[in-house]
């Protein structure tokens, strides 16, 4: 066994996939273009949800990286202009090990001392197992972000069932039914791999002005829950490229004008969010307070 | 271990660790935690099988938020204060506390402060963590209530131990404070009053002498306060000190200039039972002849007469082939006297020298002793008469004013000097009549100042403050800056108070070891709130003292305004009616009409009549009138019946 002492994976993260433009269907009208939010920004989230973690290669095990995974997820909720903790943090933490290539005794005995996942376990065993430490410090990666975001769906879940208020998530809705059905709930999504306009709607997105609003269209893939979603330029982006102060918003998938005055009103929700600003996180332009509070908060429980 | 609330978490980092003196700690933005508060720690790992307990005082705070920079702030406002207070989120902000520790229960080993819960201390913990639990057993009590802690709903009494504040542990106490508050000598007044209610019996009787150096301050401490609040009322009740005025006062004055009355502002006519006249005459006045004659008046030639003159003439019969007779000198007109034949003598025999004396440094002596009684009019009598304080005879919880407020410098160097050497050898012997005084002097920054002069005043307190603790004089010292008295003085003294600060005195050296907000806090301190220093305190502690129950300076002066200035035979007759009422201004001027026009001769008569209090008050004083009057017998005997003041008589009734 060699000992490692690494910075954590999440820093050496490569970029994981290319940029790519996918088209979605308008819910508002039959044209994606500028909308301004009309009315005055309102208070109207209760709560914020983010996750966060940690991984570190600890260890080389005949050259088979054994990666520390920690994940936690927590609820934040508004009272009085102050945030605090709805119910407990998840929190977990486990030894991430491709047991198909760790000698059986090693992983056994590692088993017994404390939690280990097993980041080859959907691979096809009749398939050559990858051995390239890289692939698998990648799929190590990849398995701690999946238990980051079950956790964070588990606290979405039990948010979408017990609570009459809107709870703000870091990141997309689509990943469960139950969330994404819930009027409750609002996903923002900060970064924009993948964008939901092609032709010349990109123009009216990239051209948002702040305080404007694209068309509501709806995003469907085989894997995920329908949703409503659309972009909204939160600051003005000046000279600082167009994807400045621009977030991408979901909400549950409704229609006509249903879905006009809720994208509207959960609009001006958001533009009530940019103060504080979320500085000194350098995705200040995009982040909610309540958001950078959350993360704050998970970062020094998992001290 | 008492069950309250947890108030914060103790926290350590790299950059901030905690030591075994320090640590610092985090509580909710609306903990009751400032500057001074006492807090306990309390942690669930055991050293050695004991579960260890940090008491500690707040000595600074911090408070930030995740802002990196204010910048930051002004971005998200859009440059608009106002927009700040619309935001839907405050910003996560922390209130961190830095507290010196003042206590490890147990004491060792001594480790730094460990993390774990902090509390508010209660009454308990403050006694435990000011180590005040020594002294305050069943039993061996022996505690001086000093003031109240008060913090986030504790109140706790606070003592000093009376082995450390009285001696002979340690002793003396020093209070700095800037002027016109009335906290230093409030202060005094109340510790005096404290220290003669708690002090233990057993230990013998404990006196005070208060030097009043400037205006009314300390003249009517027998007098009660005009009014005290509920709340001062009962802090006294819980201190368990009376809220009465002092029962026991003794006032002590000069004459003026003029002699015809005392140099006090405690003149007012209902307030002259317990006010007696300080006069010395020049036996008294010799023995501390280095207090008035500086280096440049005294060389060795002339140390060597004044010598002389103390051991062989003064008090004795002397006799010398220039004189034709013996004589005896006891006062300065002997001395005068003495000084006029002798040097006239001399000078009919045509020599330079007697008894290896040049005429020169005779004359120089001549000049500068004689000249004493004139810089020293009120004080030093001509005649050798003496009104002083009653060495050997001190009383316990006695307070003592010597009001030396209307004195020229060098005449209240005199009285200091001589007063408190007069005390030091009666405490030496054991025959003061108590065990311990107090010596109370305010600007002792004048007396024994960080540089200047050795003067003959500051070594006589370095003295004090180094050794008065084993004859127990000891010292109470007031003064505005610390910096500027003797560091062996302040430095001796256990236990120091101080009141609000001046900042450019907390500037100085001697306040390095205070926090900035200790230093803050000092100098905005509100009337009737003290920092104390102790011997048994780890950490200076601030505390709350109820006003003094006496009349203050500025009421006394009001409602006993200053007698007006009186004549001379109505002076002669204030004074001596004191001792018999039935003599009236007609009496005093058709006797003293038979001295003739020597007011000395008259004012001599009045005070050796004051000094003798003869039980024929009209005969004693007729007869001092050189004989210019019939004289009647002054022994003591039955008195006379004395007769009521005349109806016609200004001073009567």
């Amino acid at each position: 066994m060699t000992q490692a002492a690494s910075a954590p994976l999440e820093a050496q993260r490569e970029v994981d996939a290319p940029p790519r433009v996918e088209s979605a269907t308008p819910v508002e009208g039959e044209v994606m273009r500028a909308r301004a939010v009309p009315g005055a920004p309102t208070v109207g989230v209760a709560a914020f949800l983010d996750g966060v973690q940690r991984s570190q290669v600890r260890a080389y095990l005949n050259g088979v990286p054994a990666v520390h995974g920690a994940v936690a997820a927590a609820v934040r909720i508004r009272s009085g202009r102050r945030l605090s903790a709805w119910t407990a943090p998840i929190r977990s933490h486990a030894l991430y090990l491709p047991k198909p290539v760790v000698d059986a005794a090693v992983f056994a005995a590692l088993v017994e001392r404390c939690a280990v996942v097993d980041t080859l376990a959907d691979v096809d065993p009749a398939q050559p197992l990858p051995r390239h430490p890289g692939d698998l410090t990648a799929r190590a990666l990849t398995a701690v972000q999946r238990e980051r975001e079950r956790a964070e769906q588990a606290l979405a879940i039990t948010w979408a069932r017990e609570q009459r208020e809107p709870l703000l998530i870091d990141g997309g809705i689509a990943g469960t039914e139950e969330v994404a059905r819930s009027p409750f709930v609002v996903g923002v999504v900060k970064s924009h791999r993948t964008l939901y306009v092609a032709g010349d709607a990109m123009d009216a997105v990239l051209g948002l002005r702040e305080g404007e609003r694209s068309t509501a269209v709806a995003l469907a893939s085989p894997r995920r829950t329908p949703v409503a979603t659309w972009y909204l330029r939160l600051r003005d982006a000046g000279a600082r490229g167009p994807f400045f102060g621009l977030v991408r918003v979901e909400v549950a998938l409704e229609t006509g004008d249903t879905i006009t005055a809720r994208a509207d009103l959960v609009s001006r929700w958001l533009l009530a969010e940019r103060a504080p600003v979320a500085l000194p996180d350098a995705r200040w332009d995009v982040m909610v307070y309540g958001i950078r509070e959350c993360e704050q908060y998970l970062t020094s429980i998992l001290q | 271990m008492t069950d309250t609330p947890i108030l914060g978490r103790v926290v350590a980092t790299e950059r901030k660790p905690n030591t075994p003196h320090e640590f610092h700690f985090w509580t909710a933005l609306d903990a009751p935690v400032g500057i001074g508060t006492i807090v306990r720690v309390e942690t669930e790992r055991p050293i050695a099988g004991v579960l260890p307990t940090v008491y500690g005082v707040v000595t600074e705070g911090f408070g930030y938020t995740d802002l990196q920079t204010p910048l930051h702030d002004v971005l998200g406002a859009d440059g608009v204060p106002g927009a700040s207070a619309i935001a839907p989120t405050e910003r996560t902000e922390i209130r961190l506390y830095t507290a010196a520790v003042l206590r490890h229960v147990p004491e060792e080993p001594l480790q730094p402060v460990p993390m774990g819960t902090v509390h508010l201390a209660t009454e308990q913990d403050v006694q435990l963590a000011l180590r005040m639990d020594s002294y305050l057993q069943p039993g061996s009590e022996r505690g001086i209530p000093v003031g109240m802690y008060r913090a986030g709903g504790t109140q706790a009494a606070v003592h000093l131990d009376a082995d450390f504040l009285l001696g002979p542990e340690a002793a003396h106490l020093s209070i700095s404070g800037v002027s016109g508050l009335a906290t230093k000598t409030s202060a005094v007044e109340w510790l005096l009053g404290s220290i003669f209610a708690h002090f233990p019996q057993d230990k013998g009787g404990v006196a005070a002498v208060c030097f009043n150096v400037k205006g009314p301050d300390l003249c009517f401490l027998d007098q009660p306060a005009s009014s005290l609040s509920d709340d001062e009322r009962a802090m006294y009740e819980a201190l368990q000190v009376p809220a009465e005025p002092f029962k026991d006062v003794q006032y002590f004055a000069p004459w003026t200039a003029k002699g015809f009355q005392l140099a006090t502002l405690r003149s007012h006519e209902a307030l002259q039972e317990n006010v007696q006249p300080l006069t010395w005459g020049l036996r008294e006045t010799l023995q501390y002849a280095e207090v008035l004659l500086n280096k440049d008046d005294v060389d060795a030639k002339a140390d060597a007469l004044i010598d002389f003159i103390k051991e062989r003439v003064l008090d004795q019969a002397f006799s010398d082939a220039l004189f034709d007779a013996p004589v005896e000198v006891r006062s300065f007109a002997d001395l005068e006297k003495w000084f006029s034949t002798l040097l006239r003598a001399m000078e009919s025999r045509n020599a330079d020298v007697w008894r290896t004396h040049h005429v020169a440094t005779i004359r120089k002596v001549r000049n500068r002793l004689t000249n004493i009684s004139t810089r020293c009019r009120g004080l030093v009598t001509d005649d050798g008469s003496v009104s002083d304080l009653p060495f050997g005879q001190f009383r316990d919880r006695a307070v003592y004013v010597v009001d030396v407020a209307n004195l020229e410098e060098d005449a209240q160097d005199l009285v200091f000097a001589r007063v408190v050497s007069q005390l030091r050898e009666h405490l030496e012997k054991r025959q003061l009549g108590v065990s311990q005084v107090v010596v109370f002097v305010d600007e002792l920054n004048k007396y024994a100042p960080a540089d200047g002069p050795d003067t003959y005043v500051r070594k006589m307190l370095l003295d004090i403050a180094e050794r008065g603790r084993y004859l127990g004089l000891v010292l109470f010292g007031a003064q505005q800056f610390r910096s500027q008295v003797h560091r062996r003085v302040v430095g001796n003294s256990g236990t120091a108070l101080f009141g609000r600060m001046d900042p450019d005195e907390l500037a100085t050296p001697g306040y390095q070891t205070l926090a900035p907000a200790t230093k803050a806090r000092l100098a905005t301190l509100e009337k009737g709130q003290l920092m104390v220093r102790h011997p048994h305190f780890g950490q200076p502690i601030f505390v709350r003292f109820p006003r003094p129950a006496v009349l203050t300076g500025r009421e006394g002066v009001e409602r006993f305004p200053q007698a007006e200035e009186l004549s001379l035979d109505a002076a002669i007759t204030k004074a001596l009616r004191r001792l018999d009422p039935s003599i009236t201004l007609s009496w005093v001027q058709d006797s003293i009409a038979l001295a003739g026009d020597s007011e000395d001769d008259i004012l001599r008569a009045r005070n050796r009549t004051i000094q003798t209090k003869p039980d024929d008050v009209k005969a004693f004083f007729r007869a001092q009138l050189k004989k210019r009057v019939a004289t009647e017998p002054t022994r003591r005997g039955p008195a006379p019946l004395r007769a009521g003041p005349p109806l016609d008589d200004p001073y009567g009734g």
